[in-house]
């Protein structure tokens, strides 16, 4: 199978533009975050340990904006007219930057595809420049969706970082499959794995600042100082953070199931079980069961919040030692997947 | 079988240092899709010693195997009727089997008077050491060739073959009197011959 | 069942809260007027309680990770092997704790059991209370429906009685279940999210009862196959073969396989040099005896299917082709061996060749094959997989080989103990060409070499009962996610004024990921615009209905919001 090495150098290209755009992008994010007057409002804070996630910015501003599971803090200002789309000249400009990425990282995807005649998740390299271009398409998605503009510089610094590791120490020249990849169940197994973690990514991302703003909420609520305080104050309360949250391990967990059951179905036809223990399987089981927990404690009382909030990074964790660890410490039928 | 010592390696690394600069130190390899256990050497071999003895009336029949023999002639269990039948798959490599021939050798001298016959089954095995065992252990029944296991594969709804040695015992009228599998001593076979035989068929 | 417990049950299992209070207050008072009955009944409620299954779910986590740590015995024995010589004190003692063999250890079982039994104590209490309600009738309508976690309120020119009984229609169309009174309609709707949280946990159990039914019934086989040769299906011809509990030796299918040829192809240029392409295997078939023999190529993603059994290829190598004469002159051996590789980006192979009945001593050879053999500073290495410049390499012993004894051997593995190691020169072999042995103990020739592949045979009667249940649990799965279980009451009394005050309230019993606000939203303006009423909140100043049309929006298919939240929906 030739490989295209035009189409390849362009990938390359591309997707150093697209960390270069996604650092600027970043930045563009933290400005916003520190300069924009417009999110700093009086009286959006939420209750203070309220079990209720739907009543956000309620009390504000009369029944005109006591609308119900408002997701973006309520930045507006009661009666200003408010839109899904970004306001204010830091998060447009951060925003739109954003889409430009991932339109590049999308671009420099399709012609690494086209440079190797096939899909382009075939090593570690193209994995991680995948899913981190998944994570940034949840971002986008919630940021129209939820309004959830604030998530910009927390998803951004983890992907920047990610993808600057992808280019410079994992980077993997264009080529072809070993027989065993040779399957069209790459593309499905794959694909679904890759879906399935940006928006775990995504999902634990906003589970760390939920539970930074939930300590910080009861540190101020038992008059302890809590640094994050100012930073927190333009983000949503820890109730819509961990809405957010759980929306995305729900859209997750099915996409993870999925993902596990073709990778099965293909093992069967590759290797002659569909189920052998393999340590990449072993641990993609140990994170759907992590994950299941999470959903099942999330519906128990006194697991709830906090705690679940825990076993979500855990899963994550797991996760992450699954997509990365395994290849690096433990030899397995996945070895081929290489660093 | 798995928890084999392998004091070869060492000795082996030794010789292959000298030779090999860059020896990996892998384990059993080969595979293609990564490391799934190839073949780590005969799984049925080294059986302990287990017989079954059917009654009559609960004997299956067996199949009317022929095929050339080691010495490249034809022999067919038909041509055998009348006669108590000890058939014994084996191989030169299989070290059970090794065990268990000077008794098997024996006894066919002894029982060919009561009319007993030994027919042997080579499997998975190569003619020049096919050849070499027989001479070695003073083998003086033919053994069939059976390098496909179309032999073994006859006896597949009947008694197969399920360990490396098996030697089933067929009674005058070509029914499956006796089954052992693994290695077994003098005694123990002679009991069982014995013991089918002075049973009226 | 109260509703405030009824309310906190969010999530996709969501197992009530109520159980493990039951629970917690069974246990509280269990004390001693409690008989063996009370206890188990406590033990039972503990077992099926949330908390106990997070537990397990989290011991069930927490032990697979030695699994992918340590090696294991159903994956790689080789490796289990290995680290027994590499830690002799330590290995023993993870053995005796089934730490090889996790997977099938009997705490393993235990976890899961356990975690099953939990499973099964809540979801089928649960179906029959599905089953049970699905027949009832939605309850009644609260007095004050402002309370109520969605609510809002409108007037109406209509009377009461029609205002009811077009909005009983209405949720009618939109299928509600409904119950009418005086005075009130109650409506409910999505049972649904029940059904699919319930058939999710039941196809769990599903599944694991097919994989049970593939390991009692199934089986798994390896054979490693040289090119030229045969083998059929039965036992003796299989490398290693674990059968299903409930599996005998005339269970196997009887078929046979022939390798005809096999050819590898890699990349011989560029950065993956070395690497694999394609590897075919050209074989032949007989479903059974007798049958029509079949052409196959054999690839990896392509297994062979024969009478319910695949056949996968797993693995391949080199096989040297060696002839071994004796010191009487005789050729003892002569054939292909089977070398196993020990590095798969050159193919560099090492194998034994055992002459037990070599005379006057027995004869074994340790081999190291290099299939591109290329001069590095003075040592031969091999530099491709492909058979360029193919060498073989042995190494002399005499002696006793530890065969006659009984003691069955690997045939991959030579017992140095009884030999001794010629002293000769150590050369590599070309195709042809031939070594002496000393003191007159014979001659060995490298011939040639052959290719071989190693086979993975697997019958798994269980495999299409798995499969459906992994499909219907995710079918549960996302049923119960996108589902919500809601619902809404309506009232309508008759004011003063001579108008109808219509108040609408809802609850969504199951609401964690929100999104039913936006559905009251919708039903209330239809409502509204039924009743042809005038919008004004419960709470605060009554505000222009459409005002608020830029309002924040919960989703992208957010209608306008002219609801006013009053209290918790469910959280």
């Amino acid at each position: 199978m030739p490989i295209n090495t035009a189409a390849a150098d362009t990938s390359n290209g591309l997707l150093l533009s697209t960390v270069i755009i996604y650092a600027i992008a970043m930045l563009c994010y933290a400005c916003d975050l520190a300069f924009a007057k417009h999110r700093v409002l009086a009286g959006v804070t939420e209750p203070a340990a309220v079990a209720v996630p739907e009543l956000v910015g309620a009390g504000a501003g009369g029944p005109a904006t006591m609308v119900g599971g408002s997701h973006a803090p309520a930045d507006v200002a009661p009666g200003e007219p408010a839109s899904r789309w970004p306001s204010g000249f830091w998060l447009r400009l951060a925003f739109w930057l954003t889409c430009v990425g991932v339109a590049v990282h999308v671009t420099a995807i399709f012609t690494r595809g086209i440079a190797e005649d096939r899909v382009p998740w075939g090593n570690m390299y193209e994995f991680i420049a995948a899913f981190t271009c998944m994570a940034v398409l949840v971002l986008v998605a919630a940021s129209v969706w939820y309004r959830a503009y604030y998530m910009g510089v927390f998803v951004l610094v983890p992907i920047v970082f990610g993808l600057g590791v992808d280019l410079t120490v994992l980077y993997t020249p264009a080529g072809s499959l070993v027989p065993a990849l040779q399957s069209y169940w790459i593309a499905i197994h794959v694909t679904a794995m890759i879906v399935a973690i940006g928006l775990f990514i995504f999902g634990a991302v906003v589970t760390t600042l939920y539970l930074i703003a939930d300590r910080s909420q009861r540190r101020i609520a038992a008059g302890k100082p809590s640094w994050p305080a100012g930073i927190l104050r333009r983000l949503p309360g820890p109730v819509v953070l961990d809405r957010l949250s759980y929306r995305s391990i729900l859209f997750g967990f099915p996409v993870w199931t999925f993902g596990v059951m073709a990778g099965a179905i293909w093992a069967d036809h590759a290797w002659g079980r569909y189920w052998g223990w393999d340590p990449k399987e072993t641990w993609s089981f140990i994170a759907w069961v992590v994950y299941a927990m999470f959903l099942h404690a999330r519906a128990t009382a006194g697991w709830r919040g906090r705690r679940a909030g825990w076993i979500q990074l855990a899963g994550f964790g797991c996760l992450m030692f699954n997509v990365i660890g395994i290849n690096l410490f433990v030899t397995g039928l996945h070895s081929y997947a290489g660093m | 079988m798995s928890r084999m010592p392998a004091p070869v390696r060492t000795a082996l690394s030794a010789a292959a240092a000298a030779l090999v600069a860059a020896g990996a130190a892998g384990c059993a390899g080969g595979d293609i899709a990564a490391n799934t256990p190839g073949s780590s050497g005969q799984s049925f071999v080294g059986h302990s010693y287990e017989s079954t003895f059917y009654e009559i009336g609960h004997r299956p029949a067996a199949p009317a195997v022929a095929g050339s023999t080691t010495a490249g002639k034809r022999l067919s269990l038909a041509s055998y009727r009348g006669h108590t039948i000890v058939l014994n798959f084996w191989g030169s490599w299989c070290a059970p089997c090794r065990a268990e021939a000077p008794a098997l050798g024996q006894l066919a001298r002894t029982l060919a008077s009561k009319g007993v016959r030994f027919i042997g089954v080579d499997i998975r095995d190569q003619p020049d050491s096919a050849q070499a065992f027989m001479q070695t252990f003073n083998v003086g029944y033919p053994s069939l060739n059976d390098p496909g296991d179309e032999i073994a594969l006859e006896f597949h709804s009947t008694v197969p073959p399920a360990a490396i040695p098996t030697t089933l015992i067929i009674d005058r009228t070509g029914r499956i009197a006796a089954r052992v599998f693994g290695a077994s001593s003098y005694a123990q076979l002679q009991a069982l011959i014995n013991k089918v035989i002075g049973q009226p068929a | 069942m109260t509703a405030a417990e009824e309310d906190s049950t969010t999530g996709p299992a969501a197992e009530e809260d109520s159980a493990t209070s039951a629970a917690a207050a069974a246990g509280g008072n269990h004390g001693l007027r409690f008989g063996l009955v009370g206890w188990l009944r406590w033990a039972w409620r503990q077992l099926t309680s949330m908390r106990t299954a997070l537990i397990l779910l989290f011991l069930l986590a927490l032990a697979s990770v030695p699994g992918s740590v340590l090696p294991q015995e159903g994956i790689d024995p080789a490796a289990v092997s290995q680290y027994y010589q590499s830690h002799p004190a330590l290995a023993p003692i993870l053995n005796r704790l089934s730490l090889f063999s996790v997977f099938a250890a009997p705490w393993f079982a235990a976890i899961y059991i356990l975690l099953f039994m939990s499973l099964a104590g809540c979801v089928l209490p649960r179906t029959i209370r599905l089953v049970g309600s699905a027949r009832q009738r939605p309850p009644r309508a609260p007095s004050n429906l402002a309370r109520l976690p969605a609510a809002t309120s409108y007037t109406t020119a209509r009377t009461p009685g029609s205002a009811l009984e077009s909005a009983a229609a209405l949720l009618g169309r939109r299928r509600f279940r409904l119950r009418t009174g005086d005075g009130w309609v109650s409506a409910e709707k999505g049972y649904l999210r029940e059904v699919g949280n319930l058939l999710f946990h039941i196809a769990l159990l599903a599944l694991l009862f097919s994989v049970g039914l593939g390991g009692a019934f199934g089986y798994k086989a390896n054979r490693l196959l040289v090119v030229g040769q045969g083998f059929a299906n039965t036992p003796t011809a299989l490398d290693v073969f674990r059968p299903g509990r409930l599996v005998g030796p005339g269970n196997l299918q009887p078929f046979s396989i022939n390798l005809k040829s096999f050819h590898a192809q890699y990349v011989t240029s560029g950065p993956e040099l070395d690497q694999p392409l394609t590897y075919d295997a050209r074989l032949t078939y007989q479903a059974q005896p007798g049958a029509l023999a079949r052409h196959y190529t054999l690839q990896v993603n392509h297994p062979l299917v024969v009478d319910g059994v695949s056949v996968y290829l797993i693995g391949h190598g080199y096989a040297p082709v060696v002839k071994v004469t004796d010191g009487t002159g005789k050729v003892r051996w002569d054939g292909p061996v089977p070398f196993i590789p020990v590095d798969q980006s050159t193919m560099t192979s090492e194998g034994v060749v055992k002459v037990p009945d070599a005379k006057p001593a027995q004869l074994g050879f340790a081999g190291v094959f290099l299939p591109s053999a290329v001069n590095v500073g003075g040592t031969l290495e091999s530099a491709f997989p492909s058979a360029l410049n193919p060498r073989l390499s042995l190494v002399g012993f005499s002696g006793n080989l530890g065969m006659n004894s009984g003691q069955a051997q690997s045939v991959y593995q030579l017992d140095t103990k009884g030999l001794h190691q010629l002293r000769m020169a150590v050369r590599p072999l070309a195709a042809g060409q031939s070594m002496t042995l000393p003191n007159g103990v014979g001659t060995v020739t490298y011939l040639g070499y052959q290719q071989w592949i190693s086979l993975a045979i697997t019958y798994d009667p269980g495999q299409l009962p798995a499969l459906i249940s992994g499909f219907a649990a995710l079918a549960g799965l996302i049923l119960s996610f996108l589902v919500r279980r809601r619902r809404v009451f309506v009232r309508a009394t008759a004011a003063a004024d001579g108008s109808t005050e219509v108040m609408v309230g809802g609850l969504a019993r199951s609401d964690a990921a929100g999104g039913f606000e936006t559905e009251f939203a919708e039903l209330t303006q239809l409502l509204r615009t039924e009743h042809d009423g005038r919008f004004h909140a419960i709470t605060g100043p009554a505000a222009e209905p459409d005002s608020d049309a830029e309002a924040e929006t919960e989703g992208p298919d957010a209608n306008r919001h002219d609801v006013a939240l009053t209290g918790p929906d469910g959280e």
